[in-house]
């Protein structure tokens, strides 16, 4: 095709861009495990930190590393797994688990748990996570949960208290007029209209899910409701503007509102606080996701917040499995880790690591463990096209937010776009 | 003479006399076939193949992982009668051949006509005006643009100058495209090196003779310039058209990759990415490649036969 040469020439730029990124010294070794991930920069140190401890115990293994933003991390991995060149251990979210499992792209580790993949003290729920029709092709590399990061100084210099576990939609709303007198266009909240865990979190408090058997748990009514609570949101200025949301486009966390000085508070996951912490110069600290209305809860739950899987195709298959085990098991690798990628399941890492916490990293782990009656289920691993639905519903919600649809069109029509999408993935 | 008499005057020579048809392509080409040999399986490998396959695949569906499955036209029919993505893609990309190509090129005429004047240090001001066109496509221009044009961007502040209070004009819908338009008419170098080598190439007595006649260099522009020149525009712009159908880079940083805010940066090409690469279905995607080759072609076509009435050869 014509306009390959384009599409390859800008991949072969991002691939020399992202190498030049990465870290690892590449030396002529015996063997060369390439890992991918998406992440900021600090996630990569401690990566390579453990990368590092791995070489030293077995001589002879070097590493070749790439990292992404996660919007980016996705069509590079699909490239690479369709070309025959994905990398020998990669990155693998609760997502997408379904979709690479079933097309063979990540393989199945049943027959090395106990022969180098060593699992004797790692928590049963996240083991489960990783499971797809009771097969294991993902190692949970921690738990974690949804959160809302909040910009502690800009709620003590707009005078008003911290969002706490009881904060509902409604509570934010009716701080906004007070925070927005003080706030020098600050805003309360980040447009979460279009974000996929918040409606997720939102759904469940209502007793519905995102997915139910593989086909979408809500329906049309839901999705107007919410859109109709986030156009008033918005009228009310307690969140930010669609033109700045927009702004946001690959979710990285350099681009959330929080991170550029537009919200106070932005949507996030629990074991980000340090990579928030890392490009946010005041200090953060962690709330609940807002209830759908007073004392509602059981949206939150305790997922796998990302995944070692292993390339079937490896040429260093054992190897590979091997490193996941030590990434997972090691104790220096897990104080090198900390909760970066959320609580270790491990309990002999967790208890190593316990006291040696810093103070946002104890809040992290506080944070997951004391959940309480915000606490529902895991729920199942979402079918497979779940993450153009995800997607889709972004731009739904822009559409809203910029006033080309309405919250009453908006409901019907993406719940027939999302049961299309799901309907075509099979 | 008769095929007759031919055949009467061929056979004294008989067979062993007269080489086989091979033995005597051999002798005559057989070497430069053989030199060729590299190329024509780079040819055959490399491009002939995959299009082969992807017109094939275009008929099927296909994850990559799993067997391709045949489904007949059913990827074109989806495309144009049940795929919103896909009317939203052509319309974008539309805009922005219908706006950008035109805009670029009177541009790159204007800056070529200014450079034409013999001034000098000629070659360091056409370095610096090709400057953008060697950026253009990077990932780093798209960066630097996402910055230009943020709410609280240059531009903005530039504005703000005059009392403007700007939009984010890179994530409203409604300005989003423009700045892309922007940034493709900003990378007018090449075309304007076309065009300067095509303003050289005009005679100069006719200038001479249309100055003497009193006409005014507006006259001179329109009846001498442009006309000698059409073959020259009827080239950057075919090129300039393909170009912009092919536009892929700077809507694919500047919107990560998702053609947002409300699909306004969905150009056709990012769509066909979406679907191959973030979603998997690259027979639909084969699909698609299929009907852009069909709408440049058709633009092409239409262009060459059109040319006749407007542009004129020196003859």
């Amino acid at each position: 095709m014509s306009f390959s040469l384009d599409r390859r020439q800008f991949l072969l730029g991002s691939t020399a861009l992202v190498a030049a990124g990465a870290v690892s010294p590449a030396f002529a070794q015996d063997k060369r495990l390439r890992l991918t991930w998406w992440g900021g920069q600090a996630r990569a140190d401690r990566t390579n930190a453990v990368s590092d401890l791995y070489a030293k115990a077995h001589p002879g293994v070097a590493f070749d590393t790439e990292f992404n933003a996660f919007n980016d991390y996705w069509p590079k991995l699909g490239t690479q797994v369709a070309g025959g060149n994905a990398p020998d251990v990669l990155q693998m979210d609760y997502r997408y688990l379904v979709e690479y499992a079933n097309r063979g792209a990540i393989a199945a580790l049943d027959d090395y748990v106990g022969k180098g993949l060593k699992l004797d003290d790692f928590d049963q729920d996240q083991q489960d996570g990783g499971k797809v029709d009771g097969k294991l092709y993902a190692i949970s590399l921690g738990a974690n949960s949804v959160s809302i990061m909040v910009n502690q100084k800009a709620f003590a210099d707009a005078g008003v208290a911290e969002p706490n576990r009881d904060w509902s939609y409604d509570d934010y709303k009716a701080n906004a007029a007070a925070f927005n007198a003080k706030s020098n266009g600050v805003r309360l909240m980040a447009d979460g209209s279009g974000n996929e865990p918040a409606l997720e979190n939102w759904l469940r408090q209502r007793g519905k899910a995102l997915y139910k058997d593989g086909k979408i748990g809500w329906d049309a009514d839901d999705l107007t409701a919410w859109f109709k609570m986030w156009v008033d949101l918005r009228a009310a200025q307690v969140c930010v503007s669609p033109e700045d949301q927009a702004l946001d486009a690959s979710a990285a966390i350099d681009t959330t509102m929080i991170t550029i000085g537009k919200a106070a508070t932005t949507y996030a996951n629990s074991n980000q606080l340090i990579a928030f912490q890392a490009v946010n110069k005041s200090p953060l600290t962690m709330v609940n996701f807002p209830r759908a209305g007073a004392g509602t809860g059981g949206g939150h739950y305790r997922k796998p917040s990302q995944f070692w899987s292993v390339n079937p195709k490896s040429a260093l298959i054992e190897d590979a499995v091997s490193y996941v085990s030590f990434f997972v098991n090691d104790i220096e690798a897990g104080l090198a880790l900390g909760v970066e990628r959320g609580i270790p399941c491990s309990a002999a890492v967790r208890a190593a690591l316990s006291p040696t916490l810093s103070a946002p990293d104890q809040l992290s782990l506080n944070f997951v463990s004391n959940l309480g009656d915000l606490l529902g289920k895991l729920p199942p691993v979402p079918p497979a096209h779940a993450g153009e639905v995800s997607q889709q519903l972004n731009t739904k919600a822009q559409e809203v937010a910029f006033g080309s649809t309405t919250p009453e069109d908006a409901g019907p029509a993406f719940a027939k776009e999302a049961a299309d999408i799901l309907a075509r993935a099979s | 003479m008769t095929a007759r008499s031919i055949g009467a005057d061929a056979a004294p020579y008989g067979r062993a006399v007269v080489p086989s048809v091979w033995s005597r392509l051999w002798s005559a080409n057989g070497p430069g076939y053989l030199f060729l040999l590299p190329w024509f399986i780079g040819f055959f490998g490399l491009t002939v193949g995959p299009i082969v396959t992807s017109f094939y695949l275009s008929f099927t569906n296909f994850d990559l992982l799993t067997p391709a499955e045949w489904v007949g036209f059913d990827n074109y029919a989806r495309m144009f009668t049940a795929d919103p993505k896909f009317a939203q893609s052509m319309r974008v990309t539309l805009l922005f051949v219908v706006f950008s190509v035109p805009l670029k090129l009177a541009f790159a005429l204007s800056i070529a006509l200014l450079l034409n004047r013999g001034m000098r240090g000629l070659p360091i001001y056409r370095a610096i005006f090709y400057l953008p066109s060697l950026l253009g496509a990077s990932v780093a221009i798209a960066v630097l643009w996402r910055q230009l044009f943020a709410g609280d961007g240059v531009v903005n502040d530039f504005l703000a100058i005059f009392g403007i209070q700007g939009p984010s004009w890179i994530s409203n819908p409604r300005t989003s495209l423009w700045t892309l338009i922007a940034l493709a008419v900003w990378q007018f170098g090449s075309p304007m090196i076309i065009f300067l080598a095509g303003l050289r190439q005009i005679p100069v007595d006719l200038y001479e003779a249309a100055s003497l006649d009193g006409a005014s260099k507006w006259r001179i522009f329109w009846k001498v310039t442009l006309p000698l020149l059409t073959p020259v525009v009827f080239f950057n712009a075919i090129i300039q058209t393909i170009e912009g159908f092919k536009s892929f880079t700077p809507a694919f940083i500047i919107s990560g990759g998702t053609g947002n805010p409300v699909n306004s940066t969905l150009f056709y090409t990012l769509y066909l990415y979406q679907e191959a690469f973030a979603f998997f279905r690259m027979g639909y995607a084969s699909a698609l490649a299929w009907v852009l080759l069909a709408i440049v072609a058709i633009f092409t076509g239409v262009s060459f036969l059109t040319s006749r009435y407007w542009v004129h050869y020196d003859d």
